[in-house]
């Protein structure tokens, strides 16, 4: 068989089988003849090592198999169905992002309230007036509890993204399922971050909790001591009176 | 060996080759039959398939001395199927290799 009788039997073939841009696939085997000849094959050759120009045009995806489960009813029924889901995965998304601008605000004021403590300034009276060593102290433990929560917010973010990622991706993958199309593989729900951040993130968290925890109990302990009672917060009249 | 066993880890290898470089049809057909025993021909169906589920995406390219070359290139989605697909495969490959060689009779 020389290179046109094998071209034009598998351009009959694809034909035959429907499979659609036949043209592109034609011209990639002529290249491979101009390849081959080219090293100093024979058309004949070629042809032989390439086979049955019928079984080659069968290893063809035709248009049919690729899109067999099209049919728009089943798309349209599977858009309306994702904007159901997105009513509530909207909502879902909201309160996500409503939760990690509390993170933050509370990050944000327990910073404050830590610089405060540390100049032992009292703006608008917010902070109880204490004497200012269990002050510095309360100081440390709200500023390793601002840590903790901007390691919080900040692995919330990551988990936000990575969730509206996935959910983007299963969108998409439905859509695709319902068009008959290629569905990509699915994307994890938890945030993967890089091996080394992670334990950054993780170490940073654990020695702010600890920080926070024995500087709280130490505060009260010296806040007791120096008050002279074991409830200092009346020996000092926080709440409007002093005991 | 047997053959479609063969096809579904020939669009691994084809990945693979691609994840390094841009190629075209035939530098793909050669390079995989220099390492595996394959028949000519093969991977231009598996290309065209892979390039209908949006792995790949094709550009023509100006050759000196001869008519454009149509090259392939992995799309985003495609390395991300590639690396997903390898990491699975690596695994499977473990786990059978472990079990083919402990064959003793016991």
């Amino acid at each position: 068989m020389t290179k046109n009788e094998f071209l034009s039997k598998l351009a009959d073939e694809l034909r035959n089988n429907n499979v659609s841009d036949a043209d592109e696939i034609i011209s990639e085997y002529e290249q491979h003849f101009a390849f081959k000849m080219a090293d100093g094959f024979s058309e004949e050759e070629i042809a032989a090592k390439l086979g049955d120009p019928a079984a080659v045009a069968a290893q063809f995806e035709s248009d049919a198999d690729s899109r067999k489960s099209g049919g728009g009813g089943r798309k349209a029924i599977t858009v309306i169905g994702l904007c159901f889901i997105d009513i509530f995965a909207g909502a879902f998304f909201a309160l996500l992002f409503a939760w990690e601008l509390v993170m933050i605000a509370f990050s944000v004021c327990s910073a404050v309230v830590s610089v405060c403590l540390f100049v032992n300034i009292s703006p608008w009276a917010i902070i109880p007036p204490m004497p200012p060593l269990p002050g510095v102290v309360f100081g440390v433990s709200m500023a390793s509890l601002s840590v903790l929560s901007v390691t919080g917010s900040i692995y919330f973010a990551a988990l936000i993204r990575q969730l509206m990622r996935s959910y983007g991706r299963f969108h998409q993958n439905s859509i695709a399922i319902a068009s008959g199309k290629a569905v990509l593989p699915s994307l994890s729900v938890y945030p993967r971050l890089p091996a080394k951040a992670n334990r950054r993130i993780r170490n940073v968290a654990v020695f702010a909790l600890v920080l926070f925890t024995a500087f709280i109990v130490l505060g009260a302990i010296i806040s007791i001591i120096s008050s002279g009672a074991l409830e200092f917060w009346h020996a000092w009249g926080w709440f409007g009176y002093a005991g | 060996m047997n053959i479609q066993y063969k096809k579904g880890v020939l669009e691994l290898c084809v990945l693979s080759l691609l994840k390094k470089h841009d190629c075209y049809g035939y530098e793909i057909s050669e390079y995989l039959s220099t390492h595996i025993d394959i028949a000519d021909g093969t991977v231009y169906p598996i290309l065209r398939k892979l390039k209908s589920e949006g792995i790949l995406t094709t550009y023509m390219q100006e050759e000196s001395g001869g008519p454009p070359r149509k090259y392939y290139s992995l799309t985003k989605l495609g390395r991300e199927v590639y690396e997903k697909e390898r990491a699975e495969y690596l695994d499977f490959a473990k786990k059978v290799e472990a079990l083919l060689e402990d064959d003793s009779d016991d």
